[in-house]
C-alpha cells in the first residue's frame, strides 16, 4: 500500500469499511473491552501506588497491598492486561485492513483472547499472594506462564493469518510493525518461562535475561505496536502522505536489529561484567537514528497537538512522548549522568510513560477511529472524545513533570549525606501529589472511552446492518 | 518489502542473533565465577544464606521490599553510595553467585542494604530494634503489623513481646516471617573485597 489518504470522518462512509471490520468486529469489541477494564484496574493500582510514594501509610495494615505488590501487580495489568489485549485488537485489525481479506481464525482468536486474560488474572491473584518474581517487567509468576504463553501464540494467529492472505503482496509500515509485535510477545514470553521461571540462571546472569526479556519487550513489542497505529493514521487522519516514507523501512530495520541489543544499558554501573551495559549503550547511540526516522516520519503531527481531529492530538501526544523517552533512555545511561539518574523516580517515570504516554494515546487514535467502522455507528458522545484527551493529556503532563521533579530533587538530596536517607522521601510530597493527580486524571477518561465503547457495543442502529462487507 | 519470508527470517535472526549475544554470552560467562579462595583465611567467598536467614531473603522478596530498597554498591566515584557509607567498594557478579534472582533493585525510596548487617551492628542496631521499627515503620517507610500477632498477656509476657506499648494486657510479638526477615537483613553484607572488586584509584589531576 502507499501512504495516500482518505479523510478521516466521524462516521464512517461504506466505502470505508473494509472485510476485516465485519468478519472480525465481535473478537476486536471483545479484546478492546479486555484491554479498557484491565487500563481502569491498572490505572486504580497505579494510584494506589503513587498514592503510597506520598502516603506510605495508605493500606499499610494490608500484606496484600505492600508498596512492592502493588507495583508488581500495576505492572502487570497495565502491560499484560491493557497493552497486549489492545495489541491483539491493534494488529489484528490493522494487517486485516491493509491486507485487504476477511479475517480468519476469527474464533480461534476469541477463545485465545478469553484464555489469556484468565492467564492474566491469574497472574494478578498470585501476585498480591506474594509470588513476585522481582523481574522489572516481567513480574508474571510461573503459574501464569504457560497459560499465557500458549494462548498468545494462538491469539497472533488471527495477525499472521491476515499477513498472509494479503491481496498487495507489497507492504507498508504499518504491517511490519504489528507483524513484529505479533511475533515477539509469544517469542519473550517463552524466555520468560525456560530462562526466568523454570530454569533460572543463577546470580546476576538472570538479571541480564530479565533485563534483556523485559526492556526488550518495550523496545520491540509495545513500542512497535503504537507505531503500527500511527503511521496506519497518519495519511488517514491528515489527507498527506507520510514524508519521507522511503526512511521507514531503515526505521524499522533499525529498530529490529539494535533495539533488543540496547536494553541492558539499564544495568550501567551494576554488578555486571563490563561489556553488557557498554553494548547497550552502544546500540541506544545507534538506535537515534531510528528516533530521528520516526521524528522525520511522524514529527508533523505533533504540530497538531492543538488542533481539531482528536484522533491526531492523541497520535501527537504519543509521537512526542515516542521521541522524549527514546532520548531519556540513552541519556539515563551516560556515565556522567548515572549518578544523578540512576534509582530515582526518573527510571520510574520512563516504563509508566512508555505505556500511558506512548502506547496509550496511539491506541486511543487508533480506537476512535476504527471502531465507527467495524460498528457502523458513530460515537454516541463526541464531547466526551475531547474530555477523554485533555483529561488525558493533562494526567500524561502531571506524571511525567510530578516524578521527573521528585527524581532530580531525590537526586540533589542523594549527594547531601548529612541529610538522613529515609527523611529524602518525605521532602518530595509535593511533586508525587502532582502524579498521583495525573493518575486520577487518567481514570476519569477511561471511564468516559468505557461510556462510549459501551454504547458501540450495545445494540441498535448500525450502518453496516444489511451486509456490506 | 514482499517477501513474507525473508521479512520473518530477519526479524527471526536480528533478535536471535541479540539473544545469543546477551543473554547466552553473559550467562556463559557468569557461570563460570567461583568462590574465591582465601588462602590466608583458609576460607571461600562470598558465604551462602543459610538457615532462618535463607528464609527471610524469601520474606523479602514475597513483600517486594526490592520495590523501594536497591543491594548493589556503585563504585566509588559513580554517584553518592560510599560519601552514604553503604560500602567500601562496589558490587561485583561474584558476590551474587549463590542466589537466585538477587533483589538488586531499580528504586531507592529507603537506603541501600547490601552491607545493612556491619552497619547495624555499628549503630548498635539488634534484633529487638530493627523488629520494632519493622512494627512500627519510620519516616518514608510503611509499618509491616501484619507481620505481628497483639497477645492478650497471660501471667508474664513473652520474652519475645516487643518493648513498646501494646495496650493495657496485650503485647505485640513477631512473627516467624518477622524474625526470618530481621536474620536476612542482619546478613547482608559484601565486606570481602575481591581482586576484580579493588576499588580503582582515582586518576590524578593532571594525569588524564
Amino acid at each position: 500500500m502507499t501512504a495516500t489518504a482518505s479523510t478521516a470522518s466521524p462516521v464512517p462512509a461504506t466505502a470505508d469499511v473494509r472485510p476485516v471490520d465485519t468478519t472480525a468486529r465481535g473478537a476486536l469489541l471483545l479484546q478492546l473491552t479486555f484491554a479498557l477494564l484491565w487500563l481502569l484496574a491498572g490505572g486504580t493500582f497505579a494510584l494506589i501506588h503513587s498514592i503510597q510514594l506520598h502516603t506510605p501509610l495508605f493500606f499499610a495494615d494490608f500484606s496484600w497491598f505492600t508498596f512492592g505488590r502493588v507495583q508488581a501487580v500495576m505492572e502487570t495489568s497495565l502491560l499484560y492486561g491493557w497493552v497486549a489485549n489492545a495489541g491483539f485488537a491493534a494488529s489484528l485489525w490493522l494487517l486485516g485492513r491493509l491486507g485487504g481479506a476477511p479475517a480468519r481464525g476469527v474464533g480461534l482468536t476469541v477463545v485465545a483472547t478469553v484464555f489469556w486474560n484468565i492467564g492474566v488474572a491469574l497472574a494478578v491473584i498470585l501476585l498480591i499472594a506474594g509470588n513476585l518474581t522481582g523481574n522489572a517487567l516481567v513480574q508474571l509468576p510461573l503459574g501464569s506462564l504457560p497459560l499465557l504463553l500458549i494462548s498468545s501464540a494462538i491469539a497472533a494467529s488471527s495477525a499472521v493469518y491476515a499477513w498472509a492472505d494479503r491481496r498487495n503482496r507489497e507492504t507498508y509500515a504499518t504491517q511490519w510493525y504489528a507483524a513484529l509485535a505479533s511475533f515477539v510477545l509469544p517469542w519473550f514470553l517463552s524466555v520468560a518461562l525456560t530462562m526466568l521461571a523454570l530454569a533460572p540462571d543463577h546470580g546476576v546472569a538472570e538479571t541480564v535475561a530479565a533485563t534483556w526479556t523485559g526492556q526488550g519487550l518495550l523496545l520491540l513489542w509495545l513500542a512497535p505496536l503504537a507505531l503500527a497505529a500511527l503511521y496506519y493514521l497518519y495519511p488517514k487522519a491528515t489527507g498527506r502522505e507520510v514524508p519521507c516514507y522511503s526512511l521507514a523501512k531503515a526505521g524499522f530495520w533499525l529498530l529490529v536489529v539494535f533495539g533488543p541489543w540496547a536494553g541492558t544499558r539499564e544495568l550501567v554501573g551494576g554488578p555486571f561484567p563490563a561489556w553488557i551495559p557498554a553494548l547497550g549503550v552502544a546500540a541506544s547511540i545507534v538506535l537515534l537514528v531510528h528516533y530521528a526516522i520516526i521524528a522525520v516520519n511522524l514529527g508533523p503531527v505533533i504540530g497538531q497537538f492543538f488542533g481539531r481531529s482528536n484522533a491526531l492530538r492523541f497520535g501527537a501526544l504519543s509521537v512526542f512522548f515516542y521521541l522524549v523517552l527514546g532520548v531519556a533512555g540513552l541519556v539515563c545511561s551516560l556515565f556522567p549522568l548515572v549518578p544523578w539518574l540512576q534509582f530515582t523516580y526518573v527510571s520510574e517515570a520512563r516504563t509508566l510513560l512508555m505505556i500511558l504516554g506512548v502506547f496509550a494515546p496511539a491506541m486511543f487514535a487508533a480506537i476512535y477511529f476504527l471502531v465507527p467502522r467495524a460498528t457502523g455507528k458513530p460515537w454516541a458522545a463526541q464531547g466526551l472524545i475531547t474530555q477523554h484527551f485533555r483529561f488525558w493529556a493533562l494526567g500524561v503532563l502531571l506524571i511525567a513533570v510530578g516524578f521527573v521533579g521528585a527524581g532530580l530533587q531525590q537526586s540533589t538530596l542523594f549527594f547531601a549525606p548529612n541529610i538522613q536517607f529515609t527523611q529524602i522521601d518525605p521532602t518530595l510530597k509535593v511533586w508525587l501529589l502532582l502524579t498521583s493527580a495525573g493518575l486520577g486524571l487518567q481514570l476519569i477518561g477511561t471511564v468516559f472511552l468505557l461510556v462510549n465503547l459501551g454504547y458501540q457495543i450495545a445494540p441498535g442502529a448500525s450502518t453496516l446492518e444489511g451486509g456490506n462487507s | 518489502m514482499k517477501n513474507g519470508a525473508l521479512f520473518f527470517l530477519g526479524v527471526f535472526g536480528a533478535i536471535a542473533l541479540s539473544w545469543g549475544g546477551v543473554v547466552l554470552a553473559s550467562s556463559h560467562q557468569i557461570s563460570k565465577i567461583q568462590p574465591y579462595y582465601d588462602t590466608l583465611e583458609s576460607q571461600f567467598y562470598p558465604y551462602k544464606q543459610a538457615g532462618i536467614a535463607a528464609e527471610g531473603e524469601q520474606v523479602y522478596k514475597s513483600m517486594g521490599c526490592a520495590a523501594c530498597h536497591t543491594q548493589e554498591v556503585r563504585r566509588p566515584g559513580l554517584g553518592y553510595d560510599d560519601l552514604r557509607g553503604w560500602g567500601k567498594r562496589q558490587s561485583v557478579a561474584r558476590d551474587y553467585i549463590y542466589e537466585s534472582t538477587p533483589p538488586l533493585g531499580e528504586l531507592r525510596r529507603g537506603p541501600d542494604l547490601t552491607n545493612f548487617g556491619p552497619r547495624a551492628v555499628k549503630l548498635g542496631l539488634d534484633e529487638t530494634h530493627l523488629l520494632t521499627q519493622l512494627y512500627l515503620g519510620s519516616a518514608g517507610m510503611p509499618p509491616y503489623r501484619f507481620l505481628f500477632e497483639r497477645q492478650k498477656v497471660i501471667g508474664e509476657p513473652l520474652s519475645t513481646a516487643l518493648p513498646i506499648n501494646a495496650g493495657p494486657g496485650y503485647q505485640i510479638i513477631p512473627s516467624y516471617h518477622a524474625k526470618a526477615l530481621v536474620a536476612y537483613l542482619l546478613s547482608l553484607k559484601q565486606d570481602y573485597v575481591y581482586p576484580e572488586a579493588q576499588p580503582l584509584e582515582p586518576a590524578k589531576e593532571g594525569t588524564n
